[in-house]
This record gives structure tokens, C-alpha cells and sequence, in this order.
């Protein structure tokens, strides 16, 4: 369980690359740099610009702008356009100098160490931009669009947690619900304008504004229908995107830093490894304190606390109750086979690291192969658990054969290797009355709810007298 | 929420309160003064509970008045966007109805009361099921959620819900009787 130590994870750019493709698909293929009032012509309809400017910033990693514009043939400005509505998205970071001599040449360098590519030598002296993807933040703001995406269309679908808007039909003033108490009036008890005391009516700027909602339910039921088929085509539509979501989820963030801090770093490698490819985005870093890779930003050490757990549930436990752990069963509870984990202790059990899915393949990447290992090492010890009770429930049971005419033979012979603790004790209930018949001094107070501990200490102890102990303890 | 917490206050006391009893007066107007108040920081002192320290008294320039600063345990009473509360209905209309939790106001729009429930203008406005086994109308106590806050100030003013699981009528007075 303690295996934890620091882990030293190998970044991997390429699924990242795919989340912010698939990003600029979903969110900005549509984008234009034209404002809408403008007439759009044929020649001037630019949508799927940012696509495309996304897309070939995936390929590079810090770039001057110009470079970038020259290498797309786009005008500058228009550039500089869609990077700054990336930037105020927190897609991209920039950065702005003073262009010198040194500086240009720590790019040209840092391009040539990277990425393989060549940077425009002849630069004039005056200040540059230059951008990147903020591959830190992608994931975050790719998950908080769609939680917010959706979480508008059920607000709206199901009217909750809205805060209702009423209007002047005289005056167009706009109130909600939050100013109430100033606009009831004591005449009629109805909402009335502050302005010029008009009686105030439901406002309706849905996002499906053009019925008028006002009470009409038939108005309300098309709204309504028309939200929920809003809302599946959305699920079906971020699919992609929410599986390369989950994918990248525990996966370490690629960072390149701050442009002088990249420039440096790909300089120093550039030096060091000079012969060596230093392009191979694939090639893990060594150990702590080794050359820290150009692209990869600083060596970071990330303590990976508890992250198998959680791939335990979200491989298996899709549903929303979770498994309990088998030693938390106790006699009387009342689970479904989910939580007991029915369905899935044989599986659990027998599926040996070859058959993984591919889920979990794809989380193994970057070094998850302890959490493996942890799972490995508790399905073990559930089943040796089992095995240790039932094994146990089996000699009590022929204790009981021994010492009683009439055992229940049927039911022991029903005794499948791989019966559940819970189905288990809940037998035991029957046995425990004829265990008071013979023993009387027994508490019938609860003692069931032990059931499971009982069997575990007897089990260490290896008597009755133990079980008969513990019995009367219950019962002080 | 009910919080216990600590708060200061700069007292004013006149000199013909001083004396062996300045305190027990100091505490007195300070409860005058504050509880019952609303902050929209706090949220609405229910009581004080306890004198933490009163500090050195100032006398104030050109008049005779001696300034306190005490510090006071009380609890306060803060609702919050999300939280649970049992009210009392105050005043049903068409628009909706309000409701009272101790100190605090709290409007429920129509559109977040349960579909099924319409509303009946009369003496007695209120809302009710089409086989009339619920009914919400003034003395009513419901349990709602709180889905929006108004906070100035010295005022605080709630949005609720009653459209969903567990929430509604909880206890009819007029029905019972
Ligand atoms: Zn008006």
C-alpha cells in the first residue's frame, strides 16, 4: 500500500494534441474573425481560421507570431486576432519583447531543438509576440466549457435554479425574482414597475425565446422537448471530446513554460545532447536531477496519492453506488448486488493484468503500473478473504452437523465456493438460533451485526469457547 | 447556517450608565443594539452568547460619551445559495408565494413550484393539486431550497425552490384543524 514514493512520469504530448484538435473542432470551428453585421461573402468567410491556426500550433511550441502568420498566409493582424481571443480563453500563453540579436538567435536554436523546425533568421529588432499553447490549462477549460454547457440546457430544462425574470410591458424594465419584496404591492399583491407602477408580467429570454412561455403549457412542453433534444445531441456530439477527456485525465500535463524559461532549457539541451535527436517527444526523462528535457518544462516530481482508487471506480463502478468493500458488509445491510460487488468480484479475481481493457491500457501510460499492482495485490487479498470465511462458515457449519440431528445438509451442499459475505451471514442468522438454544446466556439484541467480525476472530483463534466469549461481550 | 462567531462593536456609553454596573449596561444595550440586526456579511445575529473583552473606554471629543470597544460571541444566521430551510408562508399570489425562515424572506417564483400545482384566487389565494391533497396557502410550512441570495448591506433577501424531491408542504395548519 505504501509503494508510493515519488513518481517520475514520462509526458506525453501526443493525446493532448488530440484534446486540443478535437477542442478546436467542437468549439471554434465556427469562429470568425469577421463580426457578424458584416455582409459575408464567399471570399471572406474565414470560419474554421482558428481551426487551422490550433491545429498547427499543436505542432510547434513557443512561435513568433509573424512566423507563424507567414507560415499559415495569413495577414498578421488577423492573426493576431484569433491569438488574442485564444488568449483571453486561456488556450494560449503569450509572450512580447524587445527583439534583440541574442534573443533571436536563443529562438532560432530553441525552434531548431524542439521542434526540428527553422525560425526566420532575419528579423527586424522591434517587439515580437510570441505564443503558445497552455497545455496546463486546456484540460480544465475544456472540462469547464462542457460542464457549463450542460449544465445550462438542464437548468433550463428542468426551470430549476433559475431565477425568474418579470418585465414592464410599459417601460421594458427588467426585474427578478430576487426583488420581489420590493415590488409587491399591498393593493393587489401583485408585482408592480417602480418606475410607472405597471403590473409586471413573466419575462421568457430563454434560450428558446421565440415561444412566450407565459404560462402557456403547451408553449412550455415544446420548449421543453425541444431543450432535451438539445441536450442528447450535445452528448452525442462531445463524445470525442469527453473521451479524450477522460484519456488525458490522469495523464501528467506537458509544460513548456515561460518563453525565456523554454528558450533556456532548449539551449542547455541543445548543448548537452547535441548529437542526439532531442525531437523524440516520446523519450522519458531520466531521474530526478538529469537534464530536464527542452520541451518538457521543469522535472516534476508529482506524489501520485491515491489515484488508483479512483481508477478502480471509474473502470468499474459505473454505477452510482459504490462497491463496499467486502469487511464492510455486515449482516442485516441492505445492498444491492452493485455494492456488493457481485457481479464483479469473480472478474476482479480472475482477470489477470493480460486481460485488461483498454481503458485501462491507455491509463497505464505514464506509470501506472503501481496502481495496477495495488489493484492487483487487493483483489487478492478480498478473495483470500472470502475464502478465509466461507472456509471458516464450513467448519462451523459441520461443528454444528456433529453436535445436531437435523442440519441443514440441503443448504450446505448449496454452499457455491464463491458465495458473497453478505448472502452468507444473512444464513448465519438461522444458525445463530440454534447456537442461543444451546449456549442460552446469548444477547438477541444486535448481536447479528457482528456476525462477520465474529467469524474473522474466531477464525485467529481457532475455538468455540472464543466465539461463546465474545458473545457475552456483546451482551455487557 | 447558524454560525458562532465573534464580532466587535465600538460601544457609546453616557456617563450616567458608568459605575459599578457599566458593565452588565454595556451589555445590555450592546444586545439592544445588535441582535436582530442583519449584516450582509454576517447574515442576521440571533443572539449573543457571550462577552469576549470590552477595552479601554475613549472619551469622545466635545461630548460626554465614552466609546467601548467590545468584542461579543453570538450566532448568526446566514443563508446560503443551495441550503435546505423550513419556512412560513406568508402571502400567496399568482406570481408565486413568500415564505419566512425566522428573520429571513424567501420568494418562490411559480415556475418553481411543482407543475401540477395551480394557482386559486380567492379569500384564501392559494396553490393546489389538481386532486386537491396538497395545498399551499398562508400558515403553511414548507421546505424549501434556496436557489438565489439578495445580500446589501444590512439586508438579505432569498429566492427558493420547492420543485424537487423532498420539498413542499410539510405541515398544514388549516388542514389539520
Ligand atoms: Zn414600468
Amino acid at each position: 500500500m505504501d509503494n508510493k514514493g515519488p513518481v517520475q512520469k514520462t509526458v506525453v504530448l501526443e493525446p493532448f494534441i488530440k484534446l486540443v484538435r478535437l477542442l478546436a473542432r467542437a468549439f471554434y470551428d465556427d469562429y470568425t474573425t469577421k463580426s457578424d453585421n458584416q455582409p459575408r461573402t464567399a471570399r471572406s468567410d474565414n470560419r474554421g481560421i482558428a481551426v487551422v491556426v490550433l491545429d498547427e500550433l499543436t505542432r510547434k511550441q513557443w512561435v513568433r507570431e509573424e512566423d507563424l502568420a507567414k507560415e499559415l498566409k495569413l495577414h498578421a493582424k488577423q492573426l493576431r486576432k484569433i491569438i488574442r481571443h485564444f488568449e483571453e480563453q486561456n488556450l494560449i500563453m503569450r509572450d512580447h519583447r524587445k527583439e534583440t540579436a541574442k534573443g533571436a538567435k536563443m529562438y532560432s536554436v530553441a525552434v531548431a531543438a524542439t521542434t526540428g523546425g527553422r525560425a526566420e533568421d532575419k528579423v527586424k529588432f522591434h517587439t515580437h509576440s510570441y505564443c503558445c499553447l497552455n497545455y496546463p490549462q486546456i484540460y480544465d477549460i475544456v472540462r469547464y466549457k462542457l460542464h457549463r454547457m450542460k449544465k445550462k440546457l438542464k437548468d433550463e430544462l428542468e426551470d430549476r435554479n433559475t431565477v425568474q425574470e418579470y418585465g414592464c410591458p410599459n417601460c421594458q424594465r427588467k426585474y427578478n425574482a430576487l426583488d420581489a419584496l420590493r415590488l409587491i404591492s399591498m393593493e393587489d399583491d401583485a408585482f408592480h414597475c417602480e418606475n410607472c407602477n405597471s403590473e409586471l408580467v413573466v419575462e421568457c429570454n430563454k434560450l428558446t425565446s421565440e415561444e412566450v412561455a407565459d404560462g402557456d403549457d403547451n408553449a412550455r412542453k415544446r420548449r421543453r422537448e425541444k431543450l432535451r433534444d438539445m441536450l442528447q445531441k450535445m452528448e452525442v456530439q462531445i463524445k470525442p471530446l469527453m473521451d479524450q477527456i477522460n484519456r488525458v485525465k490522469d495523464l501528467p500535463v506537458p509544460d513548456f513554460g515561460s518563453l525565456i524559461a523554454w528558450e533556456a532549457r532548449a539551449a542547455i539541451a541543445a548543448r548537452e545532447n547535441g548529437e542526439l535527436n532531442p525531437n523524440d517527444p516520446l523519450r522519458s526523462q531520466g531521474g530526478y536531477g538529469s537534464t530536464p528535457m527542452p520541451f518538457l518544462g521543469e522535472t516534476k516530481v508529482e506524489v501520485n496519492l491515491g489515484e488508483g482508487k479512483e481508477d478502480v471506480k471509474s473502470n468499474g463502478g459505473d454505477s452510482s453506488l459504490k462497491v463496499l468493500p467486502p469487511w464492510m458488509i455486515k449482516q442485516g445491510m441492505n445492498l444491492t448486488e452493485e455494492q456488493r460487488g457481485e457481479m464483479r468480484q469473480e472478474a476482479k479475481v480472475d482477470v489477470g493484468s493480460s486481460k485488461l481493457s483498454d481503458d485501462k491500457k491507455s491509463a497505464m501510460e505514464g506509470g501506472d503500473e503501481k496502481d495496477l499492482l495495488k489493484d492487483e495485490y487487493f483483489k487478492a487479498y478480498y478473495a483470500a478473504l472470502i475464502q478465509q470465511q466461507q472456509e471458516l462458515a464450513q467448519k462451523q457449519r459441520e461443528e454444528e452437523t456433529g453436535g445436531e440431528v437435523g442440519a441443514p445438509d440441503n443448504e450446505l451442499a448449496s454452499t457455491s465456493p464463491n458465495r458473497q459475505v453478505g448472502m452468507k451471514s444473512k444464513r448465519e442468522e438461522e444458525e445463530d438460533v440454534e447456537w442461543e438454544e444451546e449456549a442460552p446466556p446469548v444477547a438477541v439484541g444486535g448481536n447479528g451485526n457482528y456476525k462477520v467480525d465474529l467469524n474473522v476472530e474466531a477464525e485467529a483463534s481457532g475455538g468455540e469457547e472464543e466465539e461463546e466469549e465474545d458473545i457475552d461481550w456483546e451482551e455487557g | 447556517m447558524f454560525f458562532h462567531i465573534v464580532l466587535e462593536r465600538n460601544m457609546q456609553l453616557h456617563p450616567r450608565f458608568f459605575g459599578r454596573n457599566l458593565r452588565e449596561n454595556l451589555v445590555s444595550k450592546l444586545m439592544k443594539d445588535v441582535e436582530g440586526t442583519c449584516s450582509g456579511r454576517h447574515g442576521f445575529v440571533v443572539a449573543i452568547t457571550g462577552i469576549e473583552s470590552v477595552g479601554k473606554g475613549l472619551i469622545r471629543d466635545g461630548t460626554a460619551f465614552v466609546t467601548f470597544p467590545v468584542k461579543y460571541q453570538c450566532v448568526v444566521f446566514r443563508p446560503f445559495k443551495g441550503e435546505i430551510l423550513e419556512a412560513v408562508v406568508t402571502l400567496v399570489n399568482k406570481m408565486g408565494f413568500f415564505a419566512e425562515a425566522g428573520p429571513v424572506q424567501i420568494f418562490v417564483s411559480k415556475h418553481l413550484i411543482p407543475d401540477d400545482m395551480e394557482f386559486q384566487a380567492g379569500d384564501m389565494p392559494n396553490y393546489t393539486t389538481s386532486d386537491g391533497s396538497v395545498k399551499i396557502q398562508k400558515e403553511c410550512e414548507v421546505r424549501l431550497k434556496i436557489i438565489g441570495t439578495r445580500v446589501d448591506a444590512t439586508e438579505i433577501f432569498c429566492v427558493g425552490t420547492i420543485k424537487d424531491d423532498f420539498l413542499g408542504v410539510i405541515n398544514d395548519p388549516a388542514a389539520a384543524a
